[in-house]
């Protein structure tokens, strides 16, 4: 086998197309469906045999890389909401800043892994559940007379409560008005779960903008990946001095796969509807929840195991 | 006169004695050797583990064992519970006296299957581990199994009976051969090998040489760069990461990932 690659800070050796082929697949999801993959590759990469912590904290550098080239493409065509994106950022570093606090504690605690795949079960669930519903409503309700603009209805408790924050300041880009208390708020939650799942909250990120920060979908797509490159510069500096576990050698070759993987993503999706891309991705999320739930519940082989998941 | 006549006797009488004695002793003195090779195993980027080949010479008659031990180190481990639906883990347990690696081959299978007070094998490492922690003392015996068999599932224990073979004898010497393999997740150390011979399940010899394991190249740059240069290292990755995702992005005009 001399496609076996040595990594060492995962402490073993991994076979390179393996990982490429992983890499290429997410990669084809994510260009397939415009969602970040790093929700998919934490799981998969613990499934391949990387220590949980190393597979969360390297998925990390690799999304650093992988939102670069997004941010910069969105930055030009003037989809970035810098006001926002910042008050989201500072949020999301000092989340993320806890996030990798709290796994050094769970480390020596012991109990890392199961925090790691508990948040990943629920997180999974409950967006591949939401996902699945949605889309499955959508493609019945696909008559043009459905499609009609909504009677303007009173503000709802959440509405009333988000203008009731003190200083109340406009966000031009996304032309919606709110206290910067919000985004601090939802930023560091969202980066509390980037660092204890290894992801860049795109998949948190753009459902809280959609419909908690109200802003329209093209701002929030490039806004949302200015915050995670950042989000993700921190928690990858934060793993990489605090639990040593960010494996560059992994990072760049998940990169190369998910590169070149998203490109045949893109051009499959340009075929696809958008109902059917969303089942099929709400599938794909709802499969590994369940994979990743059976793990938690089904008896193990052995009652002992090392601490800190390696 | 009588003193020398007297000496004379007493070393034409001892002469043979001594002769016979020597001889003897001689033939069965002459010790056990053990070879291994490589015996430096070096960790580089394409290292997936590695077979190792040990060799040795032994008095014919006598059955042999060839052990590869690690140096022995407090293991942390966690004991696995159920809560509710969920199999988390549920209390910690430290184990003192486990090597780091051990792999066990024998010449004939039996050697390794004998329960009885023999120094090597399965049995004999389940002797001298030492369980703390949250467990209760019915709850050693089946711990120390899990902890073999957690170990054997990450092919650091081995027990191969039969591993070793042994070829006829050659003026009253034997050669053995036998090869191991060195598992992927091995750590950078100093291994001993060690060859004991072994007559009627008693030991007759035992004879150790060293395995160095050592990470060399790009391996080794880059764990001393995470570990004693963290921060560093920390740059460094996010670095690479910023050029090598905006060199993609060119190159495929911003359709990558996100």
């Amino acid at each position: 086998m001399p496609w076996n690659l040595y990594l060492p800070i995962s402490g073993n050796a991994t076979n390179i197309l393996l990982l490429l082929g992983l890499g290429g697949g997410v990669g084809f999801l994510s260009g397939l469906f415009g969602v970040g993959g790093g929700f998919l590759m934490t799981p998969l990469l613990i499934m391949a045999g990387i220590p949980s912590t190393v597979a969360a904290a390297t998925d990390s550098n690799q999304i650093v890389a992988a939102s670069t080239s997004g941010t910069f493409a969105h930055y030009r065509l003037g989809n970035v909401d810098m006001k926002m994106g910042f008050l989201l950022l500072i949020g999301g570093v000092l989340g993320g800043t806890v996030g990798v606090q709290f796994i050094k504690v769970l480390r020596a605690m012991g109990n890392a892994d199961f925090v790691i795949k508990v948040t990943y079960v629920i997180m999974l669930g409950v967006i591949g559940f939401y996902m699945f519903v949605e889309s499955l409503q959508s493609m019945r309700k696909s008559t043009p007379e459905e499609a009609k603009p909504r009677e303007p209805q009173k503000p709802s408790v959440y509405a009333r409560l988000v203008q009731s924050l003190p200083w109340q300041m406009r966000f031009e880009k996304s032309g919606v008005t709110l206290s910067p208390i919000m985004p601090l708020i939802l930023g560091t939650f969202v980066g509390i779960l980037a660092a204890i799942m290894g992801v860049g909250g795109g998949f948190i990120m753009v459902p809280v903008m959609v419909y908690m920060l109200r802003m329209p979908m093209h701002v929030v797509v490039g806004t949302s990946l200015f915050q995670i490159l950042f989000t993700c510069i921190n928690v990858t500096f934060m793993q990489a001095v605090s639990n040593h576990t960010v494996d560059l050698v992994l990072a760049i070759i998940l990169l190369i796969g998910s590169t070149l993987g998203a490109q045949f993503g893109v051009k499959v999706s340009r075929r696809l509807k958008a109902d059917q891309l969303k089942i099929l991705l709400a599938s794909i999320v709802l499969l590994v929840m369940v994979q990743m739930l059976v793990g938690l519940v089904w008896p193990p082989h052995l009652l002992l195991g090392f601490k800190g998941g390696h | 006169m009588r003193s020398l006549a007297w000496r004379w006797l007493t070393m034409a009488w001892c002469l043979p004695v001594l002769l016979v004695l020597g001889l003897a002793g001689g033939a069965e003195a002459e010790p056990a050797t053990l070879q291994v090779s490589p015996d430096v195993v070096e960790i580089s980027s394409f290292y997936q583990g590695r077979n190792v080949v040990v060799t040795g010479t032994m008095p014919e008659g006598l059955g042999a064992v060839v052990e590869v031990t690690g140096p022995s180190t407090e293991e942390h481990l966690m004991r696995k519970g159920r809560r509710g639906p969920l199999w988390m883990n549920v209390g910690a347990i430290s184990v003192t006296g486990a090597p780091s690696i051990y792999l066990v081959l024998s010449s004939a299978p039996d050697l390794l299957k004998n329960q009885g007070a023999s120094s090597w094998g399965f049995p004999s490492l389940i002797k001298n581990l030492r369980l703390s922690g949250d467990l209760k003392p019915d709850e050693h015996i089946m711990f120390k199994q899990q902890f073999l068999e957690l170990k054997e599932s990450q092919k650091l224990y081995a027990s191969i009976p039969g591993g070793l073979a042994v070829f006829p004898a050659e003026d009253g010497r034997q050669k053995i051969t036998g090869n191991f393999w060195l598992p992927a997740n091995i750590k950078p150390d100093t291994y001993k090998v060690c060859l004991t011979t072994v007559k009627d399940g008693q030991t007759v010899d035992r004879v150790c040489t060293d395995l160095a394991v050592q990470m060399v190249g790009f391996p080794a740059f880059l764990m001393t760069m995470a570990y004693e240069h963290a921060a560093l290292y920390g740059l460094l990755a996010i670095v690479i990461a910023i050029v090598v995702g905006a060199i993609m992005g060119y190159l495929f005009k911003g359709g990558g990932g996100h």
